[in-house]
């Protein structure tokens, strides 16, 4: 009943509009850009870049660096997210 | 207590998910919280909403994720479980089926028409209740020809004639009387003469030639008396409250014509004749049940949303195309990956003289060129974070 008035099949979601935008909740990384970002890091890091934060006693592992600044929100690595239409976007 | 929620709370509640997630689940979702409206404070329907969301988009599909292949492994596994050949009979001593594999081969090839072609065919308000009138549709779709009737056939060698003698009660019993069968024995064989006697039908020819016999012989055989094209055995079953006609054979534009018939129900296991008749969409629909019931009759279990994927594919140019060289496989864009495929000179070679580029955007391609394969973290294209570096710049 009223259903139909408030959500129709005209929605957004059925006419593919692409969710993005217009949608004010922060999005997230697929699990593949996850790991190549800390992968990226991870390589910096094995090369002798110095780390972005204060690391905890006893880590050594490039990979575990990297990861703990990845939680951190310290690694300045984004991805770009291209889409068919030719729409690029920064997560 | 707490304060109850009102309704106009929990519509404009719903009404933030629009576009959010799929209205089928949305739609669930407010009935769901309908029933308990009575026991629910706005802190508790919050929570279940974003519960809800949260459940969905969980279950969502990440971007560079190979789906193909995850519904082609999901697909084929339990196919090597299937049995190889089944015959089976639905029921006591009814149709013969084709099930299992090679079903379910026949419907990824697209082809033409199945093995067994099958109509399930539902009856209009008026004929489903009764097994009378059920009947008499039934009887009228049946395809009856000459050699259904006949008793036997004979050649006269004294008078030149080709002679096929009645049997009276087949004729009895499906409503046809001897002068029906010379008329269209007459239509169809316009240049011979054919005249009755008794339930004697006799065809008379110019001269004794054993070929020429043979062949009127047959075509005078396969002379349809009544009903539909293609549709060589009915049977009438009871299903629930209604009375359903299933038949060996398929012919759905005819069918459909048919009075009595429920149009709306009836339907056929040949895709292609799904395609043709009632259109693309219907064709996509009647893949995913196909293959879905092809699979769910050998006890396994596979997601429908891999079987979709595949009827997608099959469907999404507007045709029903198979899953192989002269259809999905051999129609891809990429050279490379066509020639991966199957018959890798002709493809080259013919790629070569219609001078054909390859833009290395597909999985194959790059493959054989050895580079990274544009899926999974290969798919990711990474660049600088203007915001993070601006922040670690300020703190220094």
């Amino acid at each position: 009943m009223a259903l139909s008035s408030s959500i129709s099949p005209q929605s957004k979601i059925f006419r593919g509009v692409p969710l993005g935008k217009d949608r004010n909740e922060s999005r997230k990384y697929t699990r593949f850009e996850k790991a190549r970002i800390i992968g990226a890091r991870a390589l910096q890091l094995a090369m002798g870049a110095p780390p972005l934060l204060e690391i905890p006693e006893g880590m050594s592992d490039p990979i575990e660096i990297a990861l703990y600044e990845f939680e951190n929100g310290a690694i300045p690595i984004t991805v770009v997210r291209k889409y068919p239409s030719g729409r690029k976007e920064l997560v | 207590m707490f304060d109850v929620v009102t309704e106009k709370e929990i519509s404009d509640k719903l009404k933030e998910l629009d576009g959010r997630i799929p209205w089928s689940i949305l739609s669930e979702l407010k009935s769901e919280l309908e029933r308990v409206k009575d026991k629910l404070s706005e802190e508790k329907l919050n929570r279940i909403v974003e519960r809800v969301v949260e459940e969905y988009e969980e279950s969502l599909v990440e971007a560079n994720e190979a789906v193909g292949t995850v519904a082609a492994q999901s697909i084929g596994e339990p196919g090597t479980q299937m049995t190889l050949r089944t015959f089976h009979y639905a029921g006591v001593a009814e149709f013969n089926v084709t099930l299992g594999l090679p079903r379910l081969i026949e419907i990824v090839d697209a082809k033409k028409e199945p093995s067994t072609p099958m109509m399930t065919i539902y009856l209009d308000e008026e004929h489903r209740y009764d097994r009378e009138k059920a009947k008499l549709i039934a009887r009228e779709i049946e395809s009856t020809t000459v050699g259904d009737i006949s008793e036997r056939t004979e050649v006269d060698v004294v008078n030149y004639s080709l002679v096929i003698y009645l049997d009276e009660d087949l004729m009895r019993e499906s409503g046809i009387s001897p002068k029906d069968v010379l008329n269209k024995i007459k239509k169809s064989l316009r240049n011979k003469k054919v005249s009755l006697k008794g339930n004697k039908i006799v065809i008379e020819m110019d001269e004794i030639d054993p070929l020429e016999m043979r062949r009127v012989a047959m075509k005078s055989k396969e002379v349809r008396i009544k009903g539909i094209k293609g549709i060589r055995r009915v049977m009438v079953r009871k299903e629930g409250e209604e009375y359903v006609i299933y038949t060996d054979g398929s012919n759905l534009k005819e069918v459909l014509k048919v009075k009595g018939v429920d149009w709306r129900r009836t339907t056929t296991n040949n895709i292609r004749e799904i395609e043709e008749v009632l259109g693309i969409e219907a064709a996509r629909a009647a893949i995913i049940r196909e293959a879905k019931n092809t699979l769910e009759e050998q006890g396994l279990n596979v997601d429908i949303r891999h079987i979709m994927l595949v009827a997608d594919v099959m469907t999404m140019d507007g045709e029903v195309k198979q899953i192989g060289r002269h259809g999905v496989s051999g129609e891809k864009h990429s050279v490379l990956a066509r020639a991966a495929f199957e018959v890798t000179v002709r493809q080259l070679m013919e790629a070569g003289l219609r001078g054909e580029e390859d833009f290395l955007r597909g999985v194959v391609e790059n493959v054989i060129v050895g580079q990274q394969i544009p899926l999974g973290t290969g798919g990711v294209e990474l660049t600088m974070s203007p915001e993070v570096f601006r922040r670690l710049k300020r703190d220094g």
